[in-house]
């Protein structure tokens, strides 16, 4: 089973890598909202807001390292749309693996391409809020491959419930803006607790941004890296229940597809 | 034509409610206390011109897919000059974005409100040379380029670095203290005249970066809409003899 499920992490990376233009523009996006949107709102940010985040380039380091993680693992659902439409998939289907391996090495490889594509920018928020301590670096390690997973998932979901590119591309902007805007990417979770108790935030927004796996991830980060907000459970449990439902939804929505006619 | 990109009106449409209503609200609670009065306001006017921007450049989008499908030849054989159908594409690229936005700039007036109506009629008018400036823009890069999928990846950096090094998002007095050289390239930034014009002509005149205004962002506008339109002419003609676009 393992040799099986390499084979298609391996063909899943290769396609990965043939996209080297599309990466490189998605690093310059990672960057360039790093190196000059954060550097100016660090400028921007109110003492009151600086003293529960140090600097703002300092609490978005982490933030823009896991928008890049959702945004290379979210890419395999792009490629199963497209097999699915062009019908790539009867391919997959004559090969000598099984279902289940197909569906679990397809997850699994858009899990582990975010985390390729995550590192170098994981790598310069270390360099820029100091190195964790071995465990803590497996910690997060740990839980951004949870992330991963679950967003791989999450994709692979989406583009195996429409045979429409528009359909897809549609639902993924809205999964996307959604889960980015309304999360603890760009802006302390306190705050948008904060607009909730004011009545000016609905709760079910509130409750979604606490509950929103990239705040999980971002701010398990920040709690190692920077001591605030304090390092819980519930960023751990979180991540775990994310990825659990989106990676056992994906798979079993993948081999549905996959086997209609 | 517009009307085909149904879908990513909707996904633009979903993105402009997501800025507002999350990131600019937030934002402007995280904010220094002076700037945070003003904020909401200031950062939905750059919001409806990041879609300006974004909307104007799809013209580039159908080029592509006019040499992919053979519409191109067409074009060819209809009784007009390349000139006059270059031109057309730029303004009618520019027209059709103003169509889009005008949704979004009503309810922008509705949560900003409009303090001069006269200003703000000069402002829109002359934005109109920056749709047709950004669909030139547009028409240039995607005449040069022969792959699709390059197009839009350059589109997609050149995006997020004309947005950001431009006042769209922030006041320029804070990009002043966080890099001159940022600060330097923000204000030779067409996207930075079109917002202040717009910011201007909704009366948020708090934090403006150019002067006088409006004829200092209108100038540069000018110059922006004839240096892209007629670059984009050009090299637009000449690619278009001898099937060069294939």
């Amino acid at each position: 089973m393992i040799r099986a499920v390499a084979h298609i992490i391996e063909y899943d990376f290769r396609n990965f890598l043939r996209y080297k233009w599309w990466l490189a523009g998605l690093i310059s996006m990672n960057l360039a909202d790093l190196l000059i949107m954060a550097v100016v709102y660090n400028q921007m940010v109110s003492p009151a807001i600086i003293e529960e985040i140090r600097s703002y380039f300092n609490f978005f380091a982490p933030g823009v390292t896991v928008l890049g993680l959702f945004a290379s693992a979210f890419m395999i659902g792009r490629e199963v749309n497209m097999e699915v439409r062009r019908e790539i998939h009867h391919y997959m289907l004559s090969l000598p693996i099984t279902r289940l391996e197909l569906a679990m090495g397809r997850l699994l490889a858009g899990g582990l391409r975010g985390m390729m594509y995550m590192s170098p920018l994981l790598l310069t928020t270390f360099v820029v809020l100091g190195f964790p301590s071995a465990v803590q670096l497996l910690v997060i390690l740990g839980a951004l491959f949870l992330l991963a997973t679950g967003i791989s998932g999450l994709s692979i979901a989406i583009a195996a419930s429409t045979t429409s590119f528009e359909k897809f591309v549609t639902a993924r902007g809205l999964v996307y803006y959604v889960l980015f805007f309304c999360s603890s990417i760009f802006y302390p979770l306190s705050l948008i607790q904060s607009l909730g108790r004011e009545g000016i935030m609905p709760i079910p927004i509130v409750v979604l941004a606490e509950l929103n796996p990239l705040s999980s991830g971002a701010d398990l980060i920040r709690s190692f890296l920077l001591g605030n907000p304090p390092f819980t459970i519930r960023m751990i449990s979180n991540l775990v229940l994310f990825s659990a439902i989106f990676a056992t939804t994906a798979m079993f929505a993948y081999m549905r597809i996959i086997e209609r006619k | 034509m517009f009307l085909q990109y149904k879908f990513l009106i909707i996904m633009r449409a979903i993105w402009f409610a997501a800025q507002v209503a999350f990131f600019g609200l937030i934002a402007s609670r995280m904010v220094v206390p002076e700037l945070a009065d003003v904020y909401f306001e200031y950062y939905v006017a750059g919001v409806v011109i990041m879609m300006l921007y974004s909307t104007s450049v799809f013209i580039g989008y159908d080029i592509f897919e006019e040499a992919e499908h053979g519409v191109f030849e067409y074009l060819l054989s209809l009784p007009v000059s390349r000139r006059e159908l270059v031109l057309g594409r730029s303004i009618g690229g520019g027209i059709r974005s103003f169509i889009f936005i005008g949704p979004i700039v009503a309810i922008t007036l509705f949560v900003i409100g409009l303090a001069n109506p006269l200003n703000f009629l000069i402002a829109f008018s002359a934005l109109f040379l920056f749709a047709f400036g950004v669909s030139g823009m547009s028409i240039t890069i995607a005449v040069g380029l022969k792959s699709g999928d390059r197009f839009d990846i350059l589109m997609g950096v050149l995006n997020a670095f004309i947005i950001r090094l431009s006042t769209t998002m922030y006041p320029q007095v804070f990009v002043q203290d966080a890099s001159q050289l940022y600060a330097a390239l923000t204000t030779i930034n067409p996207v930075t005249f079109a917002s202040d014009l717009f910011r201007w002509g909704v009366g948020i005149e708090k934090y403006l970066t150019i002067a006088p205004m409006p004829l200092a962002p209108i100038l540069g506008l000018t110059a922006f809409f004839f240096a892209f339109t007629f670059v984009g002419v050009t090299v637009y003609e000449k690619r278009l003899e001898g099937g060069g676009w294939q």
